[in-house]
This record gives C-alpha cells, sequence and structure tokens, in this order.
C-alpha cells in the first residue's frame, strides 16, 4: 500500500515536472536556435517569450482531427500516447538525487535501454497507420536507425556496468562519487564511451545530424507527417521528453550524476544542471550540423561506433580485472 | 426557453438552456475561449505555399531581421500541422487544384493570407491564359499584403493584423473593412493613378539623366543594350559548309537560320551530334496562320560545349498537316522541350516517346500561343 502511494506520488511528480521542464526546453531550444541564427527568438507571448509553450498547447488543444483515408485508427491514436508514455516511464529510475528517485530498481539501466528500445514500436505504429507514403518512410527509417544505434548505445552503457559492477543507476553513481566520473576516470577510454554514448542518444532521439526519420527535404515532416493537434504535440513533446530523459541518464552514467565537481555542493541541483547543459548541447549540435545521409548513417554506425565500442568493452573488463580488483 | 444569438440562429437543446442558466457558467466559458483565442493567434503556425519571387520575401520574414518567430510562428512543412497558408506567388490554373487540395488538408481553424499582387489578383498576368485572377477565388483570405513583392515588414504587419482579426472575431468586434469608417480615408487620393494627365510619357534622356534613372557615364542617345556588331563565327562558316555539300542548301538569309527539309532534319541532328554539338539548347516554334492552313516554324539550336561553346542552328518549316520527327531519340533534353511546343502551339512531333501536355492542366482546351487563340477563351471556373 505504501509502495503503490509512493509510486502514485513520485509518478505524478516526475510527469508534472518533466513535462513542464520540456515544455520551456522546447522554449530554450527556439531561443537557442534563434540566438545561433542572428535571430531574437519568441519574445512577444509573454515576457521574453516564456508562455509560447502554453500558447502553443492552447492552439494545439483546438485544433480539427483528421483522420487519412484509409488510416488504421486504433494504432494512428495509440502510437503519439506511447512515444510519450515510454519516454516519461524511462524517467521512473533515473536518481535526480540520493533521494529522489522514483523507483531504484536493481536493473535500472536495463529498465532504460528496454524502454528505449521499445519506442521503435509507436513510432512505427505512427508511421504505418498513417497511410502515407512519407510517413511510412520515415518509420522504416526511424526502426532501422533505431535498431542499429541501439547496439552502440547498449554497449557504451554496458562500459559502465563493467567499470561499476552495478546495473543499479545509484549504484553507478555511489561507485562515481567513491572513484570519480566515468566520463573522466580512466583517462581516455571514458571520454570515447561517454561520446559514443553521446551520439547513439542523438540517433536515438532522431536529433540532427540522425534526423533523417523527419528529413523536411525529402520526407515533408516523417511519421509527423499525417497528425494534427494535440497528437501531433505528443509525438513532439515525446522525442523531447525522450532527450530530456536521455541526458539525463547520460549525466548519470558518465557524468556523476548528481555529485558535484570535486564533490563541493552535491545534490539535485549538479544533476538539474548536467542534464540541462546535455539537453541544450543537443540543440547546439541540431541547429550547426547538417544531417547524414541514410548510407553515411548506417556506416557511421556500424564500421566504427559498434567495434570501437566493443573495443571500450574489453578494455573495461581488463582494466575491472587488474586494475580494479 | 431558446436562445438566439446575433445571427439569428436559435439555440433549443434542453443541455444548452440548463446549462447557459447556471449561474457563473458563461463567464467561465467565456474566460476558456479567450484562453484559446489568445493561444490561437499567438501560436500560428504558417503552411508556405511559395510559388515564385514573393516566396524570397517570405524566407526573409522568416530569418534575422524580421523575425516571424518573435511572435511565436514557425513554418510546418505539412498542412496538417499548419495554421496559416501563406499564399506568396501567382498561382496558375494548373496550380490551382492543387492549392486548393493542400488548403483543404489543414484543420479547421484556419486562415489564409494572400501575399503579393499576383496573389491577391492576379496582378499583370491577370488577363493571361494560364492564370488565376486572385487566389480568393478559390479559398477564402483573411488578410491581403499588397507589394511586388511586399517586403517582409508588410508580411509581418499583415501577420499582426490576422492575430488582430483572430481576438476581434471572438469579440465580436470584427467587421469587415467595406464597413469600417476609416477605408474612405485610407482609400483616398493617395493612390497615384497610371493614367495620370499630370504624368509626361516622353521623358528625355536628359531628364532621366537629372533624375538619376541612368548612370552619369553612359553616352547620349539610345542606350544600346545589343553590344558590338555581329561577327561571322566558325560554326556558323562550319554549318554553312555542311549543309551546302552533304544537303544541297544554297538560301542562307543573313537574319535567320537556314531552313531544312522536314525529311532531313533527323539526319541534320544526328550528323551534328556526331561532330560535337552534343549540348540542345532550345526547341522553338511558331506559328503563321495562312488562308490555305497553318505553318509552323520548328527552330532548334545545338551547342558544341568542348569547341569553343559553337552554335548551330536551323529551322524546320511545316505546311498544313505535316508533322515533324522527334528529336528526342538523339536529345533526352528534347523530350520536354517538344512537350511544352506542342502544348503551347500543338505542334505534332512524331516518334516523340511521351506526347503529353507538360505546361497546361490536361483538360485544356486549345493551344494558347497560337496567334489566332483568342484571349478571352474559357477557362472554367475563371472566365
Amino acid at each position: 500500500m505504501q509502495g503503490l502511494l509512493r509510486g502514485l506520488v513520485y509518478g505524478g511528480l516526475i510527469i508534472t515536472v518533466l513535462m513542464t521542464a520540456t515544455a520551456w526546453g522546447m522554449w530554450l531550444e527556439r531561443k537557442l536556435a534563434a540566438r545561433m541564427q542572428s535571430r531574437i527568438g519568441p519574445n512577444v507571448v509573454g515576457k521574453f517569450g516564456l508562455l509560447q509553450p502554453v500558447a502553443d498547447l492552447m492552439k494545439l488543444l483546438q485544433k480539427e482531427e483528421i483522420y487519412p483515408i484509409g488510416a488504421d485508427r486504433l494504432l494512428f491514436d495509440l502510437a503519439p500516447f506511447l512515444v510519450t508514455t515510454f519516454a516519461i516511464a524511462t524517467a521512473a529510475v533515473v536518481p535526480f538525487s540520493a533521494e529522489a528517485v522514483g523507483a531504484d530498481l536493481d536493473v535500472g539501466l536495463l529498465w532504460v535501454l528496454a524502454l528505449g528500445g521499445l519506442m521503435v514500436i509507436p513510432v512505427w505504429m505512427a508511421g504505418w497507420a498513417s497511410n502515407n507514403k512519407f510517413a511510412l518512410i520515415g518509420g522504416m527509417r526511424a526502426v532501422a536507425q533505431s535498431i542499429s544505434y541501439g547496439v552502440p548505445l547498449v554497449l557504451t552503457s554496458l562500459v559502465a556496468v563493467v567499470f561499476t559492477g552495478t546495473m543499479s543507476l545509484s549504484g553507478i553513481v555511489k561507485f562515481q562519487i567513491e572513484h570519480g566520473w566515468l566520463a573522466l576516470w580512466p583517462p581516455g577510454p571514458g571520454v570515447v564511451a561517454f561520446v559514443l554514448f553521446y551520439m547513439a542518444l542523438l540517433a536515438e532521439s532522431n536529433r540532427i545530424p540522425f534526423d533523417i526519420p523527419e528529413a523536411e527535404s525529402e520526407l515533408v515532416a516523417g511519421i509527423t507527417t499525417e497528425y494534427t493537434g494535440m497528437k501531433f504535440g505528443l509525438l513532439y513533446v515525446g522525442e523531447y521528453v525522450h532527450t530530456m530523459v536521455g541526458s539525463a541518464i547520460a549525466a548519470v552514467i558518465f557524468l556523476g550524476g548528481w555529485d558535484g565537481p570535486f564533490h563541493i555542493a552535491s545534490g539535485l541541483h549538479w544533476m538539474v544542471i548536467k542534464t540541462v547543459a546535455l539537453f541544450a548541447s543537443v540543440y547546439w549540435v541540431r541547429w550547426s550540423l547538417l544531417r547524414f545521409r541514410s548510407d553515411q548513417l548506417m556506416r557511421l554506425c556500424w564500421l566504427y561506433l559498434v567495434p570501437v565500442s566493443l573495443g571500450l568493452v574489453v578494455f573495461a573488463a581488463l582494466w575491472r580485472h587488474f586494475v580494479l580488483r | 426557453m431558446a436562445v438566439i444569438d446575433e445571427s439569428g440562429q436559435a439555440y433549443d437543446h434542453p443541455l444548452y438552456t440548463t446549462l447557459i442558466n447556471v449561474p457563473g457558467l458563461s463567464v467561465a466559458v467565456a474566460s476558456i475561449d479567450q484562453l484559446l483565442t489568445w493561444g490561437a493567434k499567438n501560436a500560428l503556425y504558417i503552411f508556405p505555399m511559395a510559388t515564385s519571387c514573393c516566396g524570397i520575401e517570405f524566407m526573409a520574414t522568416a530569418a534575422a531581421r524580421v523575425d516571424i518567430d518573435r511572435i511565436g510562428s514557425i513554418v510546418r512543412a505539412t498542412p496538417r500541422q499548419a495554421d496559416v497558408m501563406v499564399i506568396a506567388g501567382t498561382i496558375t490554373v494548373k496550380m490551382a487544384p492543387k492549392v486548393k487540395r493542400l488548403w483543404d488538408q489543414m484543420p479547421e481553424p484556419k486562415w489564409a493570407i494572400a501575399m503579393g499582387s499576383c496573389a491577391i489578383s492576379g496582378d499583370f498576368y491577370r488577363d493571361l491564359y494560364p492564370t488565376v485572377p486572385g487566389i480568393d477565388t478559390i479559398l477564402p483570405v483573411d488578410v491581403y499584403v499588397p507589394g511586388c513583392p511586399p517586403d517582409p515588414q508588410a508580411l509581418m504587419h499583415g501577420m499582426l493584423r490576422l492575430q488582430e482579426k483572430i481576438a476581434a472575431k471572438q469579440a465580436g468586434t470584427w467587421r469587415a473593412p467595406e464597413l469600417r469608417p476609416e477605408t474612405e480615408k485610407m482609400h483616398g487620393p493617395a493612390v497615384r493613378r497610371i493614367d495620370d494627365p499630370e504624368r509626361d510619357p516622353a521623358i528625355t534622356a536628359e531628364q532621366s539623366r537629372q533624375a538619376g534613372l541612368q548612370s552619369p557615364d553612359a553616352p547620349e542617345g539610345e542606350l544600346d543594350w545589343r553590344g558590338a556588331e555581329p561577327v561571322p563565327v566558325q560554326a556558323a562558316l562550319e554549318l554553312e559548309a555542311l549543309l551546302r555539300e552533304r544537303f544541297g542548301i544554297e538560301d542562307f538569309p543573313a537574319d535567320s537560320a537556314p531552313i531544312v527539309p522536314r525529311d532531313r532534319h533527323l539526319e541534320l541532328a544526328n550528323t551534328l551530334k556526331a561532330m560535337g554539338y552534343s549540348l540542345l539548347i532550345y526547341v522553338v516554334a511558331s506559328h503563321w496562320p495562312k488562308p490555305e492552313g497553318d505553318t509552323f516554324e520548328v527552330a532548334y539550336a545545338l551547342r558544341s560545349p568542348n569547341a569553343g561553346a559553337k552554335l548551330a542552328q536551323w529551322r524546320v518549316v511545316l505546311q498544313p498537316g505535316e508533322t515533324i520527327e522527334s528529336l528526342a531519340s538523339v536529345f533526352a533534353a528534347a523530350d520536354w522541350q517538344e512537350r511544352e511546343q506542342y502544348d503551347l502551339l500543338g505542334v505534332h512531333f512524331a516518334n516523340h516517346p511521351d506526347l503529353r501536355r507538360i505546361m497546361l492542366p490536361e483538360n485544356w482546351q486549345g493551344h494558347p500561343l497560337r496567334r489566332d487563340y483568342a484571349a478571352d477563351t474559357a477557362c472554367r471556373p475563371w472566365r
């Protein structure tokens, strides 16, 4: 009973905080993008345009709902909700501080990777159910990309697991508090693993330079082509939440989670700072680079990322065996 | 008890009449309505229907300096997620059904902005055979942004007026422009008409120089843009020799290309291609109505890109009822160019792989570049 209550409280808290943070994350992205293009970005709706996400939400809520002819209505309706649900559910095991964690699972990392992998299914559902060639191609590209980049994502996470000897996310952070952050220690391979994880994260959340599933110049809007109103909003929010939670997990696994630099003032705020910094850097990359071609994307993954991450796993095992003991 | 609104429509559903009497409910509904309207007017996602030069100004509106993102407008590539369609450019009869279709694909509530003279009225293309005389003949336009093209500030102004319109419609204070008192004030004598008697049609070179219209370095008299005297080039001599020796042609007019017999035209193209003239520059036809029937002239030009860009031109004259051999088997570029001549003039190219209309809709009647084509030929539903 107590567990259920705790789950409800934490669940509500996570959904509220995450959705709010994501809404203003979108605002942050628009402001960053504007700054990078010598523009101003939203500044009319509320002070500094801060009410822009609210206006967007109000607008999306009242738009007409359109089902394309021949669309699979059940899947068409279900896909946006599943995308958002899976993205938020991932956050349940993320330790934001030593206390602020929804469920401190022993296999927290496995939960994260499993739900991240499941994201492929609603995306494919959206692409398939729309009965639209652009959405279908977008969905196929998303599946191909997510499955490919899932491999380096899992392998680089495995590096952290081998080092720390635990799959619990808070266990990984505690190990880092004791021994040093995995991105910095051991010097060299840790950084490489972090960078690979970050790239795989970009690809998993379909961000430039890996955004071929929704390449506007070729596919109109990819899987979201036929979605109107709030269902489009949910698909959109789902992607942002995915990126946000992904950034949080990268911060937990490689950047020491809630641990401050040199253990200075450790706590929730460090986790927030790291997550927002990573989240912003995703959009920094997004507005700076061009997108890969499909074949370049696959080549990068299978010929470079996968072998390097395999090497990293071997290195981690040797380090664990001979140095850490 | 039925409730009757301003437009005279009666609401007598029992649920409605019950709810309307709940104290405070109408205030709450009105507040929610206001909130939704505020959202709708501050997040106008744009679907750009940019068909010509206005599209460039539209891009500038989204870029730095004007930055339409300030008022929360972003550009969406799919009509499903857009609220405003900005029609920027001339709409042709062939384009119109597609524009209408994209408009129908946009979810309600939606608005349209006609950007530039062409989208508003067709402007100086208005009386041309393929032009839609104003986009408001196929979809309801909310804001007209005049200009040719309007500058980014003008489009921004149009967006702000659209926001005002959305808010005014919600508040019930919206009035059509022709009913507003200030309309007459706006359309006073400020507009300078082109046929103004004060305007002198004959502007001399000296006057235009004084007005800064002409560069002070320009020579006196009429400006000669044609450049230097034409000199006989090697290509012309080469083609002339070829036509004299192998085709037995003796007539080489000074001011136009030589005429090649219809049956040897394909052979000439093959010969020239073998000589290095590998690039088809143009296929142009012209129509000469005569009492005994219609005569057509089809002119071809080839270029030899490797040997100093030499040009070879010739004409083929078609008597009434004759067809010309297509060059599509020799030059792939001839395919669409010959289709264009077929579309606009009705010249028939024999052995063409795909002789269909290319510029005009499939159901178009007649060939508009023929001399006897009446400018007011029916083109449903516009004229």
